[in-house]
């Protein structure tokens, strides 16, 4: 019994060293302490057999020729009108589409909701059919009929049996059954009374059903032909009267297919009468069925179930292959009150956010399930559409701190929310949680397990005892499966929106966030969104640059963990990095420069003198360098970690240089790009209007781990550039590490780095991460022995310092104060401190101090001193016939160490003496000073400027 | 005496000039084959060793090259 016992040992450790800890990283920590000794069996609990059939293996004895390509003329028989049919499906399960054809739209629509898109350049796109896909399908309400009959009328050959059958093993079983919410009574309905028969044959499902009264058989009913929800600004007289709603929305449609396909048929008069009729004639069949599709009054039986066991069924129902599909009936739910919050009138959705919605509450009913919608293009909006449509209590879940704060912001921006109803709950904001409709807070907040506050374990308990109408999980494919079950556990919600820009992760577990949360309802294209100027267009670049021969020479010789610091630190990628940032600069553009291994970061942000932010960064200074990048024109570029991969709204931003990144992550790849893609303002869609750099050493590993990153977006339709010579870096003079000797002091600054400086930076929850200080000190120190040259002028001492107080040179005028600071200061030349400028002092519009000296930033806090001090001048006069002024008056004269007046007895002797000479000490006082300025904080180094529009 | 030794003149850039005498270093091809090291850009190696030293460097090439298309597991 090796492992059990080594885990429990480990768990002893972790909470020795609990406490120094910060909340965040301790959830992670328990987790995978947990499931290394017990979650080992739940890893494909909650996925239904079905979903690992796979078409993949339906061609294995097809020829295949040298490059791959895959003789199907056997299984496909190309049809007579194949010209005006836009699709192949290949027995393997994948879908081609020419996206030049007149029915691109409608066939494009289609496949978007019955399979998963795997490449979608300009003219081809590649789509697969997967049990996940086609499980999404069903769900959002097409059949098993429709989908084959509309791919039949659509491709150019025939169908190949393969394929026919994969989706019906796929459809048949699924999204038959739901799991409904209504009047606060669980109920599973569906319209196939043969299921549900089929379904209470099973034991364990009998045991649930509640029994109202005796001999009950089923609750027949229909669907009640509810209005298609309206988001935004649709005129809300339409959803008064259902019938005149739907009738006006497929007259919409079929007004749209009318004009549509003439339309884009126009430019040749011949393919007008082209297309298939009976292909628009299917679609706008298919597009009111996935809109309106209770409208037909769907007979449906529905049989009532317990609440307390609703787990339990859900479990067996997958087990028997029959998933619930939960729905939320949220405008009949009288249980939980509503919330009042609606969209503001200016929130005006975007065509593919509302199509995004509208799969979601496609019969008026909320969904669960996962929206797709590339970084930038507006995923909090859907998020608080969603919330408002709802109008129940909602939970919203990030990955930070940070973006708890956007997403305050977000819901504020949007919607008629305000303070009041939104609670912030992350370890460092906690707002009062009763009353409030939206609560914001991170997905380690909810699975923490140490001990907590007991403010946080108040907000926990009554986050616990609440029914949430609705979950917004943001992020989706960050959260690892079992952390999210956690949450699952812990939260009651009727409804799960997930939302994220890249539904992939390396290792494929993403699948099962598929029937965690429900199936995907929506994925946009890229390519589309940015013709239409929805998101930048970006320029994708990889920027090659030499290894310097020293460099490569280590990197040849050196082991696994230090090359891939010798390929970051490539003087040449110095060069082009400094380079290229210098260039944006001059176009006013901002620019964000990522770095996975801290080491470099520091490194080069120091430099060249950039603000930086990384693991350690407090959230108060990632704040405010996100402020300053945002908001100063003189910060205009940041270097950061991945820290900022996920999350970080920074809308300014249209350049991203990559120095370093982890392996070849093709997530971390696209989470970067989005970055930048938001909208820029003003900008001409035509042009490139954002920039993606890729730095790769030449010859390293690096090389191949930057293609490996590009097939994501590859996929997407982007392309990548390659600049392998950097126009005009040659004759520009100062950029660093030009010279032979210089690159020789950066080799051997990185051949003496540390182990550890070599690796990425771990976030929490990664393998490998080591939470708590040891690591990080560690780090701390590294980089003190490695920049120990550059600015030092904070030395830590936790001294009290008073005498920086500005010798006085205007008499008596203004306000005096003392600044305390836990360090001292030192002077770079040793000339003496006297009448020196120290550096700026400023106010924040909250009224507390912030000092600026030379690179770095204090923040601070004002005090009333219990005891004022007073400022006295001294001044010798030979005469002494002036009259000593007292001051003491109004003062504390114990914490005076000067002297007063002549009379007192303890200063008799000096006065005497000063008698005899005839001379007099004269004090006057210039200023009493009744506060301080306490700087408590370690200086943050910031650029000098930065405080300018504090 | 005078020793003849028939050799070819390599020209490439600074890095690999240093991954080739890395591998003149390390006896990666079982000898010595740089009969001279000319200068940043030049080497003189033996002409017997070129065959072998081009498939070592097609390797090299392979390993840190990705193909975007990876066929079908």
């Amino acid at each position: 019994m090796g492992p059990p016992k080594k885990s429990k040992k480990d768990r002893g450790s972790t909470d020795k060293f609990a406490k120094k800890r910060r909340a965040e990283d301790e959830a992670y920590t328990q987790l995978v302490d947990d499931n290394d000794s017990q979650d080992c069996v739940s890893e494909s609990d909650g996925v239904p057999g079905a979903a690992s059939k796979n078409a993949e293996t339906n061609d294995e004895n097809i020829n295949t020729d040298e490059y791959g390509a895959k003789d199907y003329r056997a299984q496909m028989q190309l049809r007579p009108d194949h010209a005006n049919r836009p699709l192949w499906v290949a027995p393997n399960g994948h879908v081609f589409l020419e996206s030049f054809s007149p029915v691109y739209k409608h066939a494009h629509d289609f496949l978007i909701a019955i399979s998963e898109p795997v490449c979608r350049p300009e003219h081809i796109h590649e789509y697969k059919l997967t049990a996940y896909s086609l499980y999404a399908a069903v769900s959002v309400g097409l059949q098993t009929h429709d989908i084959i009959e509309y791919l039949k009328r659509l491709s150019k050959t025939t169908i190949p049996e393969g394929i026919l059958e994969f989706i019906r093993l796929c459809t048949l079983s699924y999204g038959k059954v739901k799991l409904v919410l209504k009047h606060n009574k669980y109920f599973i309905e569906s319209p196939h009374p043969e299921v549900l028969q089929k379904l209470l044959k099973d034991p364990v499902i009998q045991k649930c059903r509640l029994i109202r009264n005796e001999g009950e058989g089923f609750i027949q009913g229909t669907m009640d032909s509810k209005a298609i929800t309206q988001f935004g600004t649709k005129l809300p007289a339409t959803s008064d009267n259902p019938a005149e709603d739907a009738a006006s929305t497929s007259a919409a449609t079929a007004a749209a297919a009318a004009t549509g396909a003439p339309g884009t048929t126009a430019e040749g008069a011949a393919t007008a009468v082209a297309v298939p009729e009976d292909i628009t004639d299917f679609y706008e069949k298919i597009d009111k069925e996935e809109e309106d599709e209770d409208e037909a009054n769907l007979k449906t039986v529905s049989f009532e179930v317990a609440q307390e066991k609703i787990e339990l069924i859900q479990k067996r129902c997958i087990e028997i292959e029959h998933p619930l599909l939960a729905e939320y009936d949220f405008r009949n739910d009288t249980n939980n009150p509503d919330i009042n919050i609606d969209l503001k009138p200016a929130a005006v959705l975007r065509p593919y956010q509302e199509k995004s919605l509208r799969k979601m509450f496609g019969n008026g009913r909320a969904r669960s399930g996962v929206i797709v919608l590339p970084c930038g293009a507006g995923k909090s909006l859907v998020g608080v559409t969603a919330c408002c449509t709802v109008r129940k209590r909602a939970l919203v879940l990030c990955n930070s701190g940070v973006s708890v704060e956007q997403w305050k912001q977000q819901f504020k921006m949007w919607s008629t929310a305000d303070d009041s109803m939104i609670c912030r709950f992350t370890s460092e904001a906690k707002d009062k949680p009763m009353g409030c409709g939206i609560l914001v807070t991170t997905y380690s907040m909810i699975t923490h397990t140490q001990k907590r506050s007991w403010e946080a374990e108040q907000t926990m308990r009554w986050l616990q005892e609440q029914e949430w109408g609705i979950m917004v999980l943001d992020e989706v494919h960050t959260i690892p499966a079992k952390m999210f079950r956690r949450v699952l556990t812990i939260v009651q919600s009727h409804c799960k929106l997930g939302l994220t820009a890249t539904l992939l992760r390396e290792d494929d577990k993403i699948a099962d966030l598929n029937f965690l949360i429900g199936p995907k309802l929506y994925e946009a294209n890229w390519l589309e969104l940015q013709k239409k100027g929805y998101i930048a267009r970006v320029q994708c670049a990889e920027v090659w640059c030499p290894m310097s021969p020293e460099f490569y020479r280590e990197y040849l010789t050196t082991k696994t963990s230090k090359k891939m610091l010798l390929y970051v630190m490539n003087p040449s990628k110095f060069r082009s990095c400094q380079f290229l940032i210098k260039y944006h600069e001059k176009r006013g553009d901002k620019t964000i420069v990522f770095s996975d291994n801290v080491f470099a970061l520091k490194h080069y942000a120091i430099k060249m003198n950039k603000p930086f932010i990384y693991g350690p960064t407090s959230q108060n200074e990632r704040i405010q360098i996100l402020q300053n990048f945002k908001f100063n024109a003189k910060v205009n570029t940041i270097f950061v970690s991945k820290v900022a991969d996920t999350s970080f709204d920074l809308p300014e931003a249209n350049v991203l240089i990559q120095i370093s990144s982890h392996g070849g992550s093709r997530r971390q790849e696209a989470q970067r790009l989005g970055r930048i893609l938001r909208a820029k303002k003003g900008a001409i869609a035509e042009e490139y209007n954002a920039f993606f750099y890729t730095l790769v050493s030449q010859d390293t590993m690096e090389m191949s781990y930057s293609r490996k990153r590009q097939r994501f977006l590859v996929n997407q339709g982007y392309s990548y550039k390659v600049i392998t010579h950097l126009k005009g870096m040659d004759t520009e003079t100062d950029l660093m590490y030009g010279t032979q000797e210089e690159q020789g002091q950066l080799l051997q600054l990185v051949l003496s780095a540390s182990d550890l400086d070599c690796e990425d930076e771990k976030m929490p929850g990664e393998p490998g991460y080591r939470p708590g200080g040891s690591g990080t000190t560690k780090r701390i120190g590294g980089l003190s022995s490695m920049s120990g040259g550059d600015d030092a002028v904070y030395y830590e001492h936790r001294r009290k310092n008073n005498g920086n107080v500005h010798p006085f040179h205007s008499a008596g005028s203004g306000e005096w104060a003392i600044i305390e600071l836990q360090g001292d200061l030192e002077v770079r030349s040793s000339q003496s401190m006297h009448d020196q400028f120290i550096g700026d002092l400023y106010y924040n519009k909250y009224g507390q101090p912030i000092l600026i000296i030379g690179h770095h930033i204090l923040q601070g806090r004002e005090q009333k001193l219990e005891k004022p001090f007073a400022v006295l001048e001294k001044s010798k006069s030979n005469e002494g016939h002036q009259l000593l002024n007292t001051t003491d008056a109004t003062l504390n004269a114990s914490t005076m160490n000067t002297t007063e007046g002549p009379e007192r007895t303890l200063l008799d002797e000096t006065v005497a003496l000063e008698h005899k000479s005839r001379q007099r000490t004269e004090y006057t006082v210039r200023a009493i000073c009744t506060k301080k300025l306490i700087f408590k904080a370690r200086p943050k180094p910031i650029i000098a400027n930065v405080a300018k529009t504090v | 005496m005078v020793n003849v030794m028939k050799g070819v003149l390599v020209e490439c850039d600074p890095a690999m000039k240093q991954f080739l005498l890395h591998l003149d270093e390390k006896l990666a091809l079982g000898r010595k084959f740089i009969i001279q090291d000319l200068d940043e850009n030049h080497l003189f190696i033996s002409t017997d060793i070129v065959d072998v030293l081009q498939a070592r460097v097609d390797e090299l090439m392979d390993r840190i090259s990705f193909p975007l298309h990876e066929k079908d597991p």
